[in-house]
């Protein structure tokens, strides 16, 4: 039973890998996560997923702050924050969330606030859609390490 | 081992200075695990991409220390000198920018700094260079590129002890930047280099004087007193003070007064001056190399022997250094490995996209041609256009004299171009004519280049004909372009067929000679009237001899160098005979002269051996432009110019 849910642990995760890999969300950065993670950090791309969460909800939250100020002129700053966050979203293969990264720093290069606006709902939009899915994803993870740590009691 | 290499290192610190320092720490090359154990210190706000990396340095046995602050990053740095081999940090962050730190622990540490950012832009790039950053990762990093980052311990080592310079290889690929960078502003016509992109390379300069200097004051003797960071401002006052004084008079003495700048010291300007100096022989060896190339355009041999100094790798280098604009570099390289290869074609093709250039359209010149050997020609242009700023009116011109052609030379062959470049040249011929009364004293040069053709040599001392010309540089280009072009034709006609015999009838000297040349090279026994030729069995040799003769011709041989001047004297009395020789032969030319025979003289010519494959395919797409232009411009030329240059 237990091995049987293993397998379809797996099989589920890897579906949905798929997925987000076929829809961009990510890339082979991530990948590359997975590699890392070994023997002596068994939980580094949790470790690090979560990490990089909390930032990113930070930098949101900064860059919401900056757009919302009524004489927001600080397009040099946004421009640091974006790609601070285009470089975590990229090391941990985030792609859709860099590439829309990618043009709200074109945006804010070319003050245009408008742009900006509609860069940020969507980075929140696939942000959003990243937690979500990454959670999915490393709480089947969290499921499979757990399960292979189990054991049936040993029968005699 | 580590243990090791931190005792050295606080005892050639606490001796003698940074470069010892580096010396001594070379120690972990020899030893056999090398990278295992690299200490890097790894600076990021973003602790994502700090863990990652941590992570990944681990993974390659690095002894990896982070650190989320640039201050904490320096602080440490200072704290334990000696005690990391490489540092990797991020570009921004927000209590000291990267570059900052970069520069501090460059100047502090000697240490190499690898930058990284998820800004991949070239500029962001180009700045983390200009900063002496050694290497620039883009995030997001790959464990491979980590891997590697020993290298960067290893070669600050080994430049480091060798030359306080930032690294050998930057420095030589500097040094080729420059190069390039100065063909640039040489060729001001050279529209293809963006201004920006200058303005910045000039900066860079600079500021690399700054380094050379802040790196030289490190000298273990200077290094209690007070740094002085030449900054581009400071730089700019040194420069005003030595350019009011000349560059020869320039004393550090004169020049301290004049900038006027507290806390510099004569010694200071000693060594800035010194540099500046060094800096500037520096480019004026990059310019004469430059002019080499251009000299191409007189003397082949001569160029070639510049050339030939620049080696393989530099341009590598130059072209690995991404700075050149393509144009340039493509000319460079083209002036080193294309033209030793295709002597013949090249200096053709060069001039037919000189018109192309200038033209602005391809009418007479095949795109193709463009393509292919475009770059050496339009180097050649914008130095042209450079000495002559009525390059404008060469535009004109060489359009009208295409259309000449097909009005004279409606036999030599049926083209498309003819009708274009006819409608246009009407008017323009008379312009033309005018011109070239002008510069009659040029337009011998001109023509006997069209007799030569064949050889790119020829084409050479057209060029130089025009530089000679001086005021009025169009009429020239046109010449020398539709020489050049001529011989193609010439050639292919006698290959293909006996209209060759045709042209030669009309055209007076240029067309006779060429004649003579190719008979000579494919088939000696139809040529058995001209005695001089015949003589000749070798194809090569008589090509040379023909280079010769028509260099000879042109008065302004002088710049000649190499196998074609060493040729001159010994045969003097040949032209003649040749032109002689040959008013009678054209017709009997047998086709079989063909591409191969052509071939054969040029490979011999010792210019390269690549030539053979160009060769066809340049013929071939050469006829159809050729075969039109080279007997118009011949006829350009037309019986008095000629008359008067065999005469002389």
């Amino acid at each position: 039973m237990l091995g049987f849910g293993a397998d379809r642990l797996r099989a589920d995760m890897n579906r949905l890998l798929a997925l987000l890999f076929h829809q961009g969300v990510l890339d082979e950065q991530f990948l590359q996560l997975q590699q890392l993670q070994d023997e002596t950090s068994p939980n580094f791309v949790s470790e690090v997923v979560t990490i990089y969460f909390r930032e990113s909800e930070k930098l949101l939250t900064n860059l919401r702050e900056l757009l919302s100020d009524r004489d927001f002129s600080d397009y040099k700053k946004m421009g640091i924050h974006l790609n601070h966050f285009m470089g975590s979203s990229s090391s941990i293969g985030a792609k859709r969330v860099k590439n829309v990264c990618v043009a709200f720093r074109a945006a804010s290069e070319q003050n245009n606030r408008l742009g900006c606006f509609r860069a940020l709902e969507l980075l929140e939009h696939e942000y959003c859609y990243l937690k979500n899915k990454l959670h999915e994803f490393l709480q089947m993870e969290q499921q499979r390490i757990m399960g292979a740590g189990a054991r049936y009691p040993i029968q005699n | 081992m580590e243990l090791e290499l931190e005792l050295e290192f606080q005892s050639s610190t606490t001796t003698s200075g940074v470069h010892q320092q580096s010396k001594s720490s070379s120690t972990p090359t020899t030893s056999y695990e090398f990278p295992v154990g690299l200490r890097v210190l790894v600076v990021d706000d973003d602790t994502t991409c700090l863990r990652i990396l941590e992570h990944m340095l681990r993974k390659c046995a690095y002894h990896v220390t982070t650190c989320c602050q640039a201050t904490v990053a320096l602080n440490l740095l200072r704290e334990r000198k000696g005690c990391f081999d490489v540092v990797i940090s991020d570009v921004h962050m927000p209590d000291m920018d990267g570059f900052k730190l970069l520069e501090l622990v460059g100047l502090e540490m000697d240490l190499p700094v690898i930058m990284m950012s998820a800004d991949g832009r070239t500029s962001a790039v180009m700045r983390g260079i200009k900063h002496g950053a050694c290497d620039y990762l883009i995030k997001p990093v790959r464990l491979e590129e980590l891997k590697n980052i020993w290298q960067h311990v290893v070669r600050k080592k080994w430049t480091g002890s060798r030359d306080p310079e930032q690294s050998g290889s930057m420095e030589e690929t500097d040094r080729l930047k420059r190069a390039g960078d100065d063909i640039d502003n040489a060729s001001s016509a050279n529209e293809g280099t963006d201004g920006s992109w200058k303005v910045q390379k000039k900066r860079k300069d600079a500021k690399e004087e700054d380094d050379e200097g802040d790196l030289d004051n490190d000298d273990p003797s200077t290094c209690k007193k007070p740094r002085v960071v030449w900054s581009v401002e400071l730089h700019q006052q040194f420069v005003t003070a030595v350019n009011q004084l000349g560059i020869d008079k320039a004393v550090p003495k004169r020049i301290l007064e004049l900038m006027n700048v507290p806390g510099l010291t004569r010694e200071n300007v000693a060594s800035h001056l010194q540099k500046f100096r060094l800096y500037l022989k520096r480019l004026s060896g990059v310019a004469q190399q430059q002019s080499g190339f251009s000299n191409v355009y007189y003397g082949h041999g001569e160029s070639n022997a510049k050339v030939g100094s620049l080696s393989g790798l530099d341009i590598q280098a130059l072209a690995a250094s991404g700075q050149i604009p393509p144009q340039t570099l493509a000319a460079i390289h083209d002036e080193v490995f294309g033209r030793p290869t295709s002597s013949l074609v090249l200096p053709v093709m060069d001039k037919s996209v000189l018109l192309q250039a200038s033209l602005q359209r391809a009418n007479c010149i095949s795109v193709e041609h463009g393509v292919s050997f475009g770059q050496p020609i339009i180097k050649c242009h914008s130095n042209i256009s450079k000495r002559f700023p009525s390059s404008s009116i060469s535009v004109e011109d060489i359009p009208s004299r295409l259309g000449t052609w097909p009005n004279n030379f409606s036999t030599v062959g049926s083209s498309k171009n003819l009708g274009e470049s006819n409608s246009e040249s009407n008017n323009m011929v008379t312009k033309i004519l005018q011109q070239q009364k002008r510069h009659q004293s040029a337009l011998p040069d001109s023509s006997h280049t069209i007799n030569v053709q064949p050889s790119c040599v020829v084409v050479p001392s057209q060029s130089r004909s025009n530089f000679h010309a001086g005021n009025i540089a169009a009429p020239p280009n046109q010449s020398s372009a539709f020489s050049s072009s001529s011989l193609v034709d010439y050639s292919y006609l006698s290959s293909q067929s006996n209209n060759f015999s045709v042209g030669i009838g009309q055209v007076p000297d240029a067309g006779l000679k060429v004649t003579g040349v190719l008979d000579g090279y494919s088939v000696p026994g139809s040529i058995s009237s001209v005695s001089s030729y015949s003589g000749l069995t070798d194809s090569v040799s008589s090509w040379q001899v023909q280079n010769s003769i028509t260099k000879l011709q042109g008065s302004d041989m002088c710049s000649l160098s190499g196998t074609y001047t060493s040729k001159r004297g010994a045969l003097p009395n040949q032209e003649p005979d040749r032109n002689l020789g040959f008013v009678g032969k054209g017709s009997s030319l047998p086709s079989r002269f063909a591409m191969d025979d052509f071939e054969l003289p040029m490979s011999n010519l010792s210019h390269g051996k690549a030539y053979r494959n160009n060769d066809r395919g340049v013929k071939q797409e050469l006829n159809f432009d050729f075969i039109e232009n080279g007997m118009p411009v011949i006829r350009q030329f037309s019986p008095s110019d000629v008359m008067g240059v065999l005469s002389k």
